[in-house]
Parts: structure tokens; C-alpha cells; sequence
């Protein structure tokens, strides 16, 4: 009894571990073994040669490569404060004692649940140039309309604006989750004790939040960052290159132009820069624990 | 303590956090925003292909017709494209939070050799983007002979859920007093039990938000089934919708009926989840 | 046993459910039919219309056999990510749709069989328009059968060029098509109409190569000393042609014509929206079956594309369309060969024609016996027939999707306002050395 007592959370965590070894671990090594190999369109099913570090390399000499780079930067940042900011301040307001706040919770929801091949048509009709709905409100104002998609300044936003309808509901269910995790009990006792809302949120709330807020922004970040199916079907990562991010750069690799292997070397680059940006996460919120 | 803080913050604050209007203005704000695009999808399913998209947009369809949704229930194959929908995310959303129960489980409570390890990896796992793992998946599934098969789609489904859950849930159990458990545990409950009897009627909030999650990924993935189960009698509801959206032209009618078709078991699983929440909530009261 | 009160229900889930699963396989192998498995590029219905009477006569021929055809037809860049897929995995499939321009790559991969001796048993190829049937070759050997094409031509509204007094004919040269441009503008900016349409989407190059070709530009051409392969093709799409050909799309774009992100294949056109548009004869398929009849009255049609100088330039176009190949994974070539022939009858071939306005790459039908039910039913259609011999295809090279590429940047950046020499010399650059110069 004893010993199995000790084998417990391994066998609990058995089932996990073997889907996550079989489909995600395995694919992984494979992604691996061809990045440093020259596979392609041209080579896939023929013998591969090994390469080494030369995929790499020409991803590191391509200029679209850190175009992407910046691209990723502001449409990460961009789409992860926004959501997250709107996310955390609806789960509040839910939280509050209000009426309908079930049927509130049901309406926020279903942007997340529509498919984001659905967003992305329906955003990109709403904003089209000539025929969008967005645009004739605005000529029936008497402005000049706007050229979302053509201008590669504003087409990154927009794409910003479709992720954020579109991932925000996320967050609200999730850090709703964690707010009906906290013990009302906390609540009355700081009440007694005369803390403002104010107060009881920055004492309470969002220190017993903290590991819910921490597991949020780091899924939106990773969701965000490999997300690639939204500007593939609004902009094709264009005007320009302009919403070309990263993962868009690697579904281009790998399946229009059929580079198995320099797809494979971004994507590696990709978990890399995931790790690293949780890695980030957890160090600053870490310090804040300290204090 | 308050004089600390400036005046002006604390009443900016109190109006912030006081003033039930303020909420509502705040929630129905957002609400315009959410239902802007949706309520475009509802009216256009009620419109021929031809009026949904004239120009100037009209909100109200000058000629209201049910025919988009009469079409999309009786074409036989994107009613058994539904049907195979269910299975899969039926099946998925059962096992996902099944198997994340444990390991999140796991995770909260015990401590183990390699404990943060495993707890690493399986974050890093979830940093992989799926994309790169089309080819690899189908190349494994065709040698093992899970291609267009239902429980495929199932197994393959648990790679966007299962890290995502058991972090949900690990944080969730974290919340639940361990003296409950322990408790329990005194009283001779192995930790099974303690799971079965304290540990999961207390976390039925966190449940159905996982299982919310779960048959939402299963329900919404494209990318992964229509590469790995694109035969006609395996083709799950968005594979199937995509056949209105054609190099040559979109079928808004259609398509957007289809959408609202799709959207009827998430409405249907949110307030029947609502409910479990709530009362979830009220459990939770009772823990001291 | 607490433990197992909980596995039992979940092992007998995950069991049900897996024979759920596969209930239909089994039913399939206790039938014993050959089944033919195939992959299509989207719109369902034209697969449909063809499927359906190829299988019935495939069956008739085989009365021995039970001849299913399992066909999916998914939207065009997922049909290239199932190839490219399902090539990696060795699946076997028995016929696949190609896009014209995926031919060079996928023969060179080893992905498609050799259909050459079929095609000398067949003794057809003559029949064929030579463009189209050198389409589905690759080093000489047929890999794929192009089945129908389309070509773009200029469309325009009668009324709405009547209403701003413009001479249709004064569209056929370059400066009179910008010139009509403005004054169209002036007259129909209040209604929303705009004058003329010019592509902003992905397909870009498809709309600019018409223009290089009838000044006599190539995109690519053979030359000797290429560091692996000796003779290889060099990009020489950014020479005095290339710059002059996209100098009138600035042209167009300085004049106040819009390049158009977001395509809708015609739809535009035939909801109004422009008075003039260069489109393909797809375009055709926007408007209602029972219309056709009388279209020609409201709007017309002039096959080209606009010419630099009417009197001695002649005009271009470009030839798109869809290639039918037996992938190499293939364990019923035989059988695929003859389905795809018989796909490619005039009795059955010509009624999907008609249905969604294509045209023939076949010359008995384009021209000759067959052409009758079409030239009755399908407007302008001998007009559109006399195109294809004008028209050219892409160039089938594995390399031709990352060029395209480059040359879609350039055109980008010319609308944004860059050079045109300067933004194809760049190009060119890259295509250079993605075709390892």
C-alpha cells in the first residue's frame, strides 16, 4: 500500500503523459530531425540529406524573416493587452453583484466559440475597402473611407481588432474562473474590517488571482504568437508583408512554397521564443511575490 | 491607511467600483461591440445569397427566408458532418477533463520527484505550434491507421486541451482547503476517494469551465481534421461548412445559417454549465 | 475499487467509441468494391456533375466490378496541403486536381505518375489546344491531363459606358482605358460605382503577366552556367518589358483606380459595383442561368486585354484551369487512367461546361463538333474560344510558387508607390536565388 501511495501522482499523470509524449513529443523530434535535413516539396519523398545548421542559416540571411520578427512584436503586444485588459476588467464587472450576469457571461462567450475561419471572413467583409459595412457608415457620415486592408500601417490593427474579438472571451471565462474561486468568506471579513472595493481588489482579488492571471497571459501570449489562420485568411500577410508574422512566415515556408524544413526551423525558433517569453512571465511574477 | 492613498485615486476608485451604472454602461459597451458581427451573421442567414451581400447593407433582410437553414439540415452529409461533430467533441470534452482531473490533481496536491519538471515540460509541450505537427501526426495516424477515423480526431484533439486544462484545474484544486482533504484522508478515504467525494464536487465550477474549453476547441478545430479526416462519412461540421466558402465565391446565406447552427450547442453547454457554476458557488460558501 | 468505478465507465467510452469509429470501414471491406480515392480542389458541384455520370458508364464497362469513386473536394489550399500530405505519408490515391501552376513541383517531387504511354495508346493529344497540352507536361513526360481553362477578358456594363459617352473601342489601348477610367470616376463616383477594377489580392501577377507578354516579355527564361544545374531558368521578368507593363498599372493606380484587396471573383462586377472589369470567363457564373440568354444586351465583352499601341501590338492573356494526374502511391492506375478519360468525353465533360461557364482545352469542342450546345448557351463564347490560342500559361517550374511571390511583392509595392524598376529588379534578386543562382 505504501509503495503505491508513492507511485500515486505518477499514475495519476499517466494518461497525460502518454497522449502529450505520442502527439505532441514525437511530431516534436520529427520536426527536429528535418530542420536539420534538407527536406522539401522537391525531397520529401526521397532521401534526405543532412544539412546541419543551414536552414537556420537561411532563415538568419532572410530580411522577411525579421520583418516578420517585428510584425509578431506588435501583434503580440497589441492583441495580448488588449485582451487581456478588456478580459480582466469584464470578469470583474461579472463579478460584482449584478443582475443577468449568467446571460452576460452566455452573450461575451460566443465570439470564442464562432471559428476563426469565420472571423476572418466576417471581419474581412465588415472592413472590406469598397463594400464594407464599416466604410459605408462612415461615407453615410460624410467622411472619406478608409482603406483598412490597403494601408500597411492600419491592416495589422485591424487583424489586432478581429483577434481580440475574438480571443477576449477567453480570458473573461477563464479569470471569471478564478474569481468565483475565491472565498466569499475573505470578502466579508476585509468588509468588517472597513477596506474599500478598491482596497479588497488590490488586498484580496488580485493576489489570490495570481496564478489564474499568470496561466492566462501565458496561454493568450502562446495562442497568439503561433496563431497564424486569422491574417492568413484576411490579409494573406499583406499589404507589404505588414501582417506577416511569424507563424504566418512559417505556414508559408512549410505549405506554399513547400520548405519542409526551414517550416520546421522557424516553428523550432517559434517554441524557443515561447519558452522564453514564459520563462519571462513567471520571473516577474516571482518578484512581485517577493515583496 | 486611507489617508496614504490620494484623494482623488480613492474616489476615482469608489466610483469605479460603486456605481452600478457605471457597470452597466460598461458591460452593455462591450456587449454592442461582441454582438455587432453576430447579429450581421443572424440577419444575413435570413437573406438569399443574392441580398446578403448588397450594397447599402440592410440589417433587417427585405425578404426574410428560411430557406439557408432548410438547406443546411437537409443536405445529408453536412447532417452527418453534425453528427460526427458530437461524437468528437462529445468524446473529447469527457476524456480531456477526465484525464486533466488527475493530472491537475496530481500537480496540487502531491509533491514527487521531477514534480516541477514534469510540470515544465508539459508547459513547453503546449508551446509548440500545431501547425508543424500536421505532417508528422498524419504520416504516425496512416501507420497506425487512425486517418479518418472519429477517435482520431479525439486522441488528437486532447494535444490543444490537455495542458490547458490541467493548469485550469491545478490552480482550481489550489483553491480548495487541503484540511478538507485531509480530513477525509484521516478518515480513512484513500485519495481517490477524497477526490471522488470532497475534491470533485467542490471543484465543479473548474469542471465546467474545462469542459467548457475542451468541447469548444474540439467543436471549433479546422486545421487538424481537414488534413487527418476529410472523407465524406468522417468530416466533422467545420470541414463540412467550408464547402460554402469556394475559390470563386462565398455563400453567405449558407454559411452564415451554418454558423448559427453551430452555435447552438455552446449556447445550450454555456447555460447548462452556468448553472453548474453557480452552484458550484454555492458550495463553495459552505467551505469555511 | 473506487478506482475502478471510475475506469470502467471511461475504458468502455473510449471502446464504444472507437467502434463507432469504425463501423463504416468494416461495412466497406465486407462489400469487397474497388474503391477509386480521390482529392479535388473546390467548388463541389462541377465534381459532382462529372463524377456522376463517369462512374455510371466506368461501371458499365466494368459490369465484373463494384467501381466506387471516394472523392473529397476541399477548398484550393488545403487540396495542396492533402497532396503534399498524403504524398509524405504514402497514402494511396488514385487521382488528384492540380492547379496548372503545382504540376512542376509535384512531378519533380516524385509525387505523379508518368502518363505518357497512356496517353500515345489514348492517341488524343492532337485534340488538345498545343498551350494546354503542353501545360500538363514536365521534362517531357505527361504528368497531367488539363481538363477545362478559363481566360480573362474585359467586361463592361453597356448602359453605364453609354451614360458617360465612352466608345467601348477606346478601352482597347492603354491610354484611352485610363483616360475612360477618369472620366467614368467623374460620372458614377456619386452612386458608388467605380470606373474600373484593377486586382489588389493575392493573384496579382496573373493580372500583369498579359501585359508583359504582349510586349514580348517572358517571366523566365534558360540559361547556361547554373552553379548545380548548368542550363537553368533565370528570372527576366524586371527587364525595359517587365518595368513598362507594370509602369501602366501605376499608371492606373496615379489616375485614381483602386487596387482591390479583396476579390469576389466577379460578384463585383455583376452586383454593379464597376463599370469595367478584368476578369475570366468564370465571370460568366456570377449571373443567373435563366439571364444568359439575353446578356449580351447589358453588358459586353472585348477578348483582351488593353494594348499599349492598338495598330501593331497584339494583345495577351492568361490561361488558367485545372490539370487531372494519377499520384505514384496510386494501386489502380489503370483504372484511374480510364476514369479520367472518360471524365474528359465530350457527353461528359460538356454538361459541366455549361454549367459553370468553362471553356474547353479540347479543340472538338472549343470548335468543332461539340461546340454547338455551347456556343448557344454560353454568351460571348466563341469570342472567349478564340482567346485561347493568345492565351499563355504559367510557368509549371517547382520554383514558380516563391516566384510569384517575389513578383506579387513588387506589384505591391508599386501600388504603394515604389518604382516599378526598382521594385521588380528587387524581385528578381530573390528569385535568382531562390532558383539557386
Amino acid at each position: 500500500m505504501l509503495i503505491l501511495k508513492s507511485f500515486e501522482p505518477y499514475l495519476f499523470l499517466l494518461p497525460s503523459i502518454i497522449i502529450l509524449f505520442a502527439f505532441l513529443f514525437i511530431p516534436l523530434i520529427w520536426n527536429i530531425y528535418i530542420s536539420l535535413h534538407d527536406v522539401s516539396i522537391l525531397t520529401i519523398i526521397k532521401d534526405w540529406d543532412f544539412i546541419g545548421f543551414e536552414n537556420f542559416d537561411n532563415i538568419f540571411s532572410d530580411p522577411n524573416f525579421y520583418n516578420s520578427l517585428k510584425v509578431t512584436l506588435v501583434f503580440v503586444c497589441g492583441s495580448v493587452l488588449l485582451q487581456f485588459g478588456i478580459g480582466l476588467l469584464i470578469a470583474i464587472l461579472l463579478n460584482q453583484q449584478i443582475r443577468a450576469s449568467g446571460l452576460f457571461r452566455t452573450l461575451f462567450i460566443i465570439p470564442w466559440t464562432v471559428s476563426t475561419v469565420i472571423t476572418g471572413f466576417s471581419f474581412k467583409f465588415l472592413f472590406d475597402d469598397s463594400f464594407g459595412i464599416i466604410n459605408y457608415g462612415i461615407e453615410k457620415l460624410g467622411l472619406e473611407s478608409i482603406g483598412w486592408f490597403s494601408d500597411p500601417n492600419l491592416a495589422i490593427w485591424i487583424v489586432i481588432v478581429a483577434n481580440t474579438w475574438y480571443g477576449t472571451p477567453f480570458t473573461i471565462l477563464f479569470l471569471s474562473a478564478g474569481l468565483l474561486s475565491i472565498n466569499p468568506t475573505l470578502y466579508e471579513a476585509a468588509t468588517i474590517d472597513g477596506a474599500t472595493k478598491f482596497r479588497r481588489f488590490f488586498y484580496i482579488t488580485l493576489p489570490l488571482l495570481k496564478s489564474f492571471i499568470l496561466t492566462n497571459l501565458i496561454l493568450v501570449t502562446v495562442w497568439t504568437i503561433n496563431f497564424f489562420d486569422l491574417q492568413l485568411i484576411m490579409t494573406n500577410g499583406g499589404p507589404l508583408s505588414s501582417t506577416t508574422t511569424l507563424s504566418l512566415y512559417m505556414y508559408k515556408q512549410a505549405f506554399e512554397f513547400g520548405y519542409f524544413s526551414e517550416g520546421a526551423a522557424v516553428g523550432i525558433l517559434l517554441i524557443i521564443m515561447n519558452i522564453a517569453i514564459a520563462f519571462v512571465y513567471l520571473k516577474l511574477f516571482d518578484v512581485r511575490n517577493k515583496k | 491607511m486611507k489617508q496614504n492613498l490620494p484623494s482623488s485615486f480613492v474616489s476615482v476608485s469608489k466610483w469605479f467600483f460603486a456605481e452600478k451604472q457605471v457597470i452597466y454602461i460598461l458591460l452593455f459597451t462591450y456587449l454592442f461591440i461582441t454582438l455587432v458581427p453576430l447579429v450581421w451573421v443572424l440577419s444575413t442567414s435570413f437573406k438569399s445569397n443574392e441580398e446578403a451581400i448588397s450594397l447599402p447593407p440592410q440589417f433587417i433582410p427585405a425578404n426574410p427566408t428560411l430557406d439557408n437553414y432548410l438547406f443546411v439540415v437537409t443536405e445529408p452529409h453536412i447532417v452527418h458532418s453534425l453528427f460526427n461533430s458530437f461524437i468528437v467533441s462529445i468524446g473529447s470534452t469527457v476524456i480531456s477533463v477526465a484525464i486533466s482531473a488527475l493530472g491537475g490533481y496530481a500537480f496540487a496536491r502531491f509533491q514527487f520527484k521531477g514534480k516541477n519538471i514534469l510540470l515544465s515540460v508539459i508547459l513547453g509541450l503546449f508551446m509548440i505550434p500545431v501547425l508543424i505537427n500536421i505532417i508528422p501526426l498524419y504520416i504516425m495516424f496512416s501507420q497506425i491507421g487512425l486517418l479518418n477515423s472519429l477517435l482520431g480526431l479525439i486522441l488528437t484533439f486532447q494535444i490543444l486541451i490537455i495542458p490547458l486544462n490541467i493548469f485550469l484545474l491545478k490552480s482550481y484544486f489550489e483553491t480548495i482547503p487541503r484540511e478538507l482533504e485531509e480530513a477525509a484522508l484521516i478518515d480513512g478515504c484513500s485519495s481517490l476517494g477524497v477526490l471522488r467525494r470532497i475534491t470533485i464536487p467542490l471543484s465543479m465550477p473548474g469542471f465546467a469551465i474545462a469542459a467548457v474549453l475542451a468541447f469548444r476547441f474540439s467543436w471549433n478545430e479546422f486545421i487538424l481534421p481537414i488534413v487527418l479526416a476529410n472523407r465524406p462519412d468522417s468530416m466533422v461540421f467545420q470541414v463540412a461548412l467550408y464547402e460554402f466558402v469556394s475559390l470563386y465565391s462565398i455563400e453567405w446565406g449558407y454559411l452564415t445559417a451554418g454558423i448559427n447552427i453551430a452555435l447552438i450547442p455552446i449556447l445550450v453547454l454555456m447555460l447548462i454549465f452556468q448553472k453548474q457554476m453557480v452552484r458550484g458557488l454555492t458550495l463553495g460558501a459552505i467551505r469555511h | 475499487m473506487a478506482k475502478l468505478k471510475i475506469l470502467i465507465p471511461l475504458t468502455f467510452t473510449i471502446l464504444s467509441l472507437f467502434f463507432i469509429s469504425q463501423m463504416n470501414i468494416i461495412t466497406i471491406i465486407a462489400q469487397e468494391k474497388i474503391t477509386l480515392t480521390a482529392i479535388f480542389a473546390e467548388p463541389k458541384e462541377r465534381w459532382d456533375m462529372l463524377l456522376e455520370n463517369a462512374t455510371k458508364i466506368l461501371n458499365e464497362r466494368h459490369p465484373d466490378k463494384t467501381i466506387k469513386i471516394d472523392y473529397r473536394v476541399l477548398p484550393y489550399s488545403d487540396t495542396r496541403t492533402q497532396i503534399l500530405t498524403a504524398m509524405a505519408g504514402k497514402t494511396p490515391i488514385d487521382l488528384v486536381s492540380l492547379d496548372q501552376i503545382w504540376l512542376g513541383e509535384f512531378a519533380e517531387g516524385g509525387f505523379l505518375s508518368d502518363l505518357t504511354a497512356n496517353t500515345q495508346k489514348w492517341n488524343k493529344s492532337s485534340d488538345w489546344y498545343t498551350q494546354n497540352w503542353e501545360g500538363g507536361l514536365y521534362n517531357g513526360q505527361v504528368k497531367g491531363i488539363w481538363a477545362w481553362t478559363d481566360v480573362r477578358a474585359l467586361w463592361y456594363w453597356k448602359d453605364l459606358l453609354a451614360k458617360a459617352e465612352i466608345d467601348p473601342e477606346q478601352l482597347e489601348n492603354w491610354n484611352g482605358y485610363i483616360s475612360a477610367s477618369k472620366k467614368l470616376n467623374q460620372v458614377f463616383q456619386k452612386d458608388g460605382i467605380q470606373a474600373m477594377h484593377l486586382v489588389g489580392a493575392n493573384h496579382s501577377p496573373d493580372m500583369w503577366y498579359p501585359y508583359l507578354w504582349m510586349l514580348g516579355g517572358e517571366i523566365l527564361e534558360k540559361r547556361d552556367g547554373h552553379p548545380t544545374k548548368q542550363n537553368y531558368w533565370y528570372p527576366i521578368y524586371n527587364s525595359d518589358l517587365g518595368v513598362k507593363a507594370l509602369q501602366f498599372l501605376k499608371d492606373q493606380v496615379e489616375a485614381g483606380i483602386k487596387p482591390q484587396i479583396n476579390h469576389y471573383w466577379g460578384q463585383e462586377f455583376a452586383d454593379k459595383k464597376f463599370a469595367i472589369m478584368l476578369e475570366g470567363s468564370w465571370l460568366l457564373g456570377q449571373f443567373p442561368k435563366n439571364e444568359w440568354s439575353t446578356l449580351k444586351e447589358k453588358i459586353g465583352m472585348i477578348p483582351m486585354f488593353p494594348v499599349p499601341n492598338i495598330s501593331n501590338t497584339n494583345t495577351s492573356t492568361l490561361m488558367g484551369g485545372w490539370l487531372l494526374s494519377i499520384p505514384e502511391t496510386s494501386q489502380n492506375k489503370e483504372l484511374a487512367w480510364e476514369l479520367i478519360t472518360i471524365m474528359l468525353e465530350p457527353e461528359v465533360l460538356i454538361p459541366m461546361l455549361l454549367q459553370q461557364g468553362y471553356l474547353p482545352t479540347q479543340k472538338s469542342i472549343g470548335e468543332g463538333a461539340y461546340s454547338e450546345k455551347l456556343k448557344s448557351t454560353i454568351p460571348y463564347y466563341e469570342e472567349l474560344v478564340s482567346l485561347i490560342s493568345l492565351g499563355k500559361g504559367r510557368p509549371n517550374i517547382p520554383e514558380y510558387p516563391i516566384v510569384a511571390e517575389h513578383i506579387r511583392n513588387a506589384i505591391e509595392q508599386v501600388y504603394n508607390g515604389m518604382d516599378p524598376k526598382q521594385a521588380l529588379d528587387e524581385a528578381s534578386k530573390q528569385s535568382a536565388k531562390a532558383l539557386g543562382w
